[in-house]
């Protein structure tokens, strides 16, 4: 009984030792694909990670005039996780593409964790033109001379 | 140079740069780890479980062991450096990983398993190379091997979830800027485009 018992726990860990190197580098199911939310911030940062390019932003208010404080009056910084950095390069989305405080719009599947982060998915992405905010509750691709990365439009919000 | 430098520095090098410019670099490299790792991970199972009793019971154990063990080291030489490779261009999210972390804990803890099995119970293995029945050590070794192997496959996969993000804004950035004053040039001094 002891040997088939332990014959079941190793076939498990054989199990698991396949399954698992088969998933991707993380699974979407992370992000939250039935919200949609849009964001016009400010660049702070780019990570072009080789897995999945993460550019950082600061969130405007609504006015886009300044950007969003918590209590204690520090930014609410954002993240948005896309495909790996070559990938990203190919849609013109690098580090030199976006320095700091470069205005973009774009829209993103948050983490189901809750964490201010979420995914591009496939929609486009907007560059205002530089020291260009868009009008109030506008986004980058209403603003003349924005640059779009990817195709479609910035999709409706769900939340 | 602490750890966080020399992360950045190896971020920062020519082989990072050619990792994060190449779109096929990555699938490869990473599928190239995976086969290597499944190589290391089977071959040592097979041993694992002649030391825990359960398969070529017919063989001796030296036989077994010799066979598989240059596959072994194959595996997980072509492991490490693809592992290198995975590692450099994101090298600064990695040493601030936990689950990284608890990987490398595992592959030590792997080292040092099978160095105590080979200073002890391997040099005593002519008294029981042909046995059905393996000793103590010889069995704790194996189920030791598997649990380990199990946890650094295990925290490996977990990377992926658990990198993370970091949100802190870099001390030069400054956000102060109010365009409802009408400065149109309110961030030239670091726009960089």
């Amino acid at each position: 009984m002891i040997r088939i018992a332990t014959g079941v726990f190793v076939a498990g860990l054989m199990a698991a030792s396949f399954v698992l190197p088969a998933q991707a580098h993380h699974s979407f199911s992370i992000f939250d694909s039935s919200k949609t939310r849009v964001f016009t911030g400010v660049v702070v940062r780019v990570n072009p990670d080789v897995n999945h390019l993460q550019i950082f932003f600061a969130v405007m208010n609504e006015e886009r005039k300044n950007v969003i404080r918590d209590d204690k009056g520090q930014p609410i910084i954002w993240a948005v996780e896309m495909a790996g950095s070559a990938q990203s390069a190919r849609e013109g989305i690098s580090v030199n593409a976006f320095p700091p405080k470069t205005i973009i719009s774009v829209a993103l599947h948050p983490l189901r964790s809750g964490e201010p982060a979420g995914d591009r998915g496939g929609t486009a992405m907007f560059k205002c033109p530089a020291n260009t905010p868009p009008p109030p509750g506008k986004h980058c691709d209403s603003v003349e001379g924005s640059v779009a990365f990817g195709t479609g439009k910035l999709p409706t919000p769900t939340t | 140079m602490d750890l966080t430098a020399f992360a950045d520095a190896l971020q920062q090098s020519g082989i990072s740069e050619w990792m994060r410019a190449s779109l096929k670099a990555l699938p490869i490299i990473e599928a190239i780890h995976v086969m290597a790792v499944a190589t290391v991970f089977g071959t040592i199972f097979i041993v694992d479980l002649r030391l825990l009793g359960y398969r070529d019971m017919t063989r001796p154990f030296s036989r077994v062991f010799g066979e598989t063990l240059r596959w072994t080291w194959a595996g997980f030489a072509l492991a490490v450096v693809t592992g290198a490779l995975l590692f450099m261009p994101n090298a600064r999210t990695y040493v601030a990983n936990t689950a990284f972390a608890l990987k490398m804990l595992g592959l030590v803890g792997a080292g040092i398993n099978m160095a105590v099995f080979e200073f002890t119970t391997l040099r005593r293995v002519a008294s029981w190379d042909s046995n059905a029945q393996t000793p103590m050590g010889a069995r704790i070794a194996g189920a030791t091997s598997i649990l380990i192997w199990t946890w650094v496959i295990v925290c490996g996969r977990w990377i992926g979830f658990t990198k993370g993000y970091d949100f802190t804004v870099p001390k030069e950035m400054d956000l102060d800027f109010d365009f409802s004053q009408g400065c149109l040039n309110c961030f030239s001094d670091l726009w960089l485009g």
